[in-house]
């Protein structure tokens, strides 16, 4: 049977306001979507707002150097009696109120905010470059040892969910897990134990005695190393489940043992994954505080962790004697305590009177932090393209 | 060792499978097993899917210990007159005499030069001459060689899919086995690659045994020397290919060869 031609619309809507509905549903996802991005870009614009000017300059070399090469100081503001403000440090502020004479009207100090954030550069630097080291071995061992050695089973599944749970636990947490460990009770080579040392074994020569490593760069690396390491063992376990099993099943039908085959046909292709998730783990190492509030960052130091105060050698000392301090010195990049950057940022914000003053060193640092990270990120976008280019399958 | 053994009137099986109940945890996947193969003929194992003939391939260079649970419960495996469950059978030294080639073409992801090397480079082989007498040998071999030896550093994965099987194929010759097993090598291929691989196979078969698994009674017609026919978890007739496919002894055969399967 034919159907009679109308000029009906024979798809008009029934009015059930299904379309409204979508229409609704579409804006209120859009309107989400558009409130995260609103308020990163805020942020974003806002630090580089306040945190720029900080730290790039308008004549040659464009770089507020001071800032970037200085240890924090305190900030000495002196004001004449026209009402001027001069920012000098400690060392000047004597020689400018002598010239002002009559003119001096008040000085102001505020603490950490003159000189530059150096000393908190190269203490993150340092401490992202040990946690990541270790996280890197012993996440990777775990990872493989997961992914290609344990059994499947009733233990395998419980290992991973205590992974999955580390991941969980507040980062302060680490912290006096951190304390307790590396702080107090790790175990080191002294001449004579500290009392406080919870046990030792006197080796003849030495004593290894379990007194901890106190305050120092290495605690707070291995603590930071512990925050990531889930972070790391998840996504190299990943990666290496996504290397195909034929080239597993090749290898040993080849006669290779396990471990060859891992070597060269496994972790070959599981690499650039694995970089890309540890230069993540470095982002979030980096920007840790409560890990290594407890464990290695001061408030305040007014030197390098390589610095370190030694004993004035004697003019007739040996080479040798000069050498054995160049190395104790060197040590210090991991035995000394050192400023971090993000907990500069919590001192400056929280621990000092808030004026203009210390708003600049804020934003400055804050700024920095944050290219750093982002600079991170972005080395680590590039690297797995780089790798993926060489290792595809 | 061709020398001696092929002198003789009647060679010893080079592949010799006893009584060989095998299964996967709790589930039987092969009963009773009975197989010998000879040396420098083509052996085809045929038969429906799930019949075991992968398994029973595997059997032959033990990748089935890569499974859990899964173990040969019954009878055992000689190669080369060698128990291959003993205890002081090294698996490493097994894998490298009885090689083997899987169903997807599997090239690593590096040079042509390095997949064919690879296994040599496990077993210890630093000589670059060496290395490089046997990449030529075992492309030669392969039918490769006169095709890649301009671009023998490029990017294996850059070959064409039947090329990346011949790859495959001359690296697992390369450590000179002396069984190859093939685990259905052709069921990825176009018509084209898969007579060039069923060429190969008789040239491989004068250097080498070959044990091949294959869904294409066809293939088994043309390449083998033997065939066994495996239904179900058991072997139900192994007889020279001929007389399998012409005159079978046994009534499941027959019916399976003739499509008339119940």
């Amino acid at each position: 049977m034919t159907p009679v031609p109308t000029n009906d619309n024979p798809f008009a809507g029934d009015n059930s306001g299904i379309q409204q509905r979508e229409t609704a549903a579409r804006w209120a996802l859009r309107i989400g979507s558009y409130i995260v991005v609103i308020i990163t870009l805020a942020i974003m614009l806002h630090i580089f707002i306040k945190g720029a000017p900080v730290v790039f300059r308008s004549q040659w070399p464009f770089v507020n150097t001071q800032f970037l090469t200085e240890l924090p100081a305190t900030l000495h503001v002196i004001e004449d009696q026209q009402g001027n403000h001069i920012e000098t440090d400690v060392n000047g502020a004597d020689a400018i109120k002598k010239k002002l004479g009559d003119n001096f009207r008040a000085e102001k100090t505020i603490s950490y905010s003159g000189g530059g954030i150096l000393g908190p550069i190269v203490g993150t630097a340092l401490l992202v470059v040990v946690s990541v080291g270790v996280a890197l071995f012993l996440g990777v061992a775990c990872a493989i040892y997961l992914s290609e050695y344990a059994k499947h089973g009733k233990f395998l599944e419980m290992v991973r969910l205590a992974i999955l749970n580390l991941a969980g636990v507040p980062s302060v947490v680490f912290g006096l897990f951190g304390l307790g460990a590396f702080v107090l009770t790790a175990p080191t080579f002294v001449d004579v134990p500290a009392d406080r040392s919870v046990f030792s074994i006197p080796l003849g020569f030495t004593t290894l005695s379990f007194e901890g490593w106190d305050t120092c760069v290495l605690s707070g690396g291995f603590t930071l190393a512990f925050v990531i390491l889930p972070v790391i063992i998840t996504a190299s376990e990943q990666c290496l489940q996504a290397v195909p099993q034929g080239f597993r099943e090749t290898s040993m039908a080849l006669g290779a043992t396990r471990w060859q085959t891992i070597r060269y046909s496994v972790l070959p292709f599981a690499t650039p994954g694995i970089l890309t998730s540890s230069i993540l783990g470095i982002a979030r190492a980096a920007g840790e505080t409560a890990p290594i509030m407890f464990t290695a960052a001061l408030a305040f130091k007014d030197k390098l962790p390589w610095q370190k105060d030694l004993p004035p050698l004697p003019a007739d000392a040996s080479i040798f004697a000069h050498w054995e301090q160049s190395v104790a010195r060197f040590f210090g990049i991991f035995t000394e305590s050192v400023q971090a950057l993000p907990y500069h940022i919590y001192t400056l914000a929280a621990k000092i009177p808030q004026n203009e003053y210390a708003e600049r060193a804020q934003y400055g640092s804050v700024f920095v932090f944050l290219v750093l990270v982002a600079s991170l990120a972005a080395s680590s976008v590039m690297l797995r393209k780089r790798l993926r280019a060489k290792y595809r399958w | 060792m061709s020398a001696d053994s092929t002198a003789q009137s009647t060679p010893p099986p080079v592949v010799q499978v006893r009584d060989m109940d095998f299964s996967y945890g709790a589930s039987k996947a092969l009963f009773d097993i009975n197989l010998k193969v000879e040396y420098h003929r083509v052996t085809a194992l045929i038969g429906p899917s799930g019949c075991g003939k992968s398994t029973l391939l595997r059997c032959i260079n033990r990748m089935n210990d890569r499974v859990p649970s899964a173990r040969v419960t019954k009878g055992e495996v000689l190669v080369k007159g060698k128990n291959i469950h003993d205890a002081d059978v090294d698996l490493t030294q097994l894998r490298k005499q009885v090689g083997m080639v899987f169903q997807k073409s599997n090239p690593f992801p590096k040079s042509i030069y390095e997949n064919v090397a690879y296994g040599l480079r496990i077993h210890g082989e630093k000589n670059k001459s060496v290395l490089d007498e046997a990449v030529e040998r075992s492309l030669s071999h392969a039918a490769l060689w006169e095709e890649l030896k301009d671009r023998l550093h490029a990017n294996a994965l850059a070959l064409s899919g039947g090329q990346q099987q011949r790859l495959c194929i001359a690296r697992a010759i390369a450590t000179v086995p002396d069984v190859l097993l093939m685990d259905e090598p052709c069921s990825a291929l176009d018509p084209i690659s898969t007579l060039k691989i069923e060429e190969l196979m008789h040239q491989l078969a004068k250097e080498f045994t070959v044990v091949i698994v294959t869904h294409n009674m066809q293939q088994a017609v043309r390449v083998s020397d033997y065939t066994a026919f495996l239904h179900l978890g058991k072997l139900v007739e192994f007889a020279p290919t001929e007389e399998l496919f012409t005159n079978p002894r046994e009534k499941l055969t027959e019916s399976y060869l003739r499509g008339t399967f119940s």
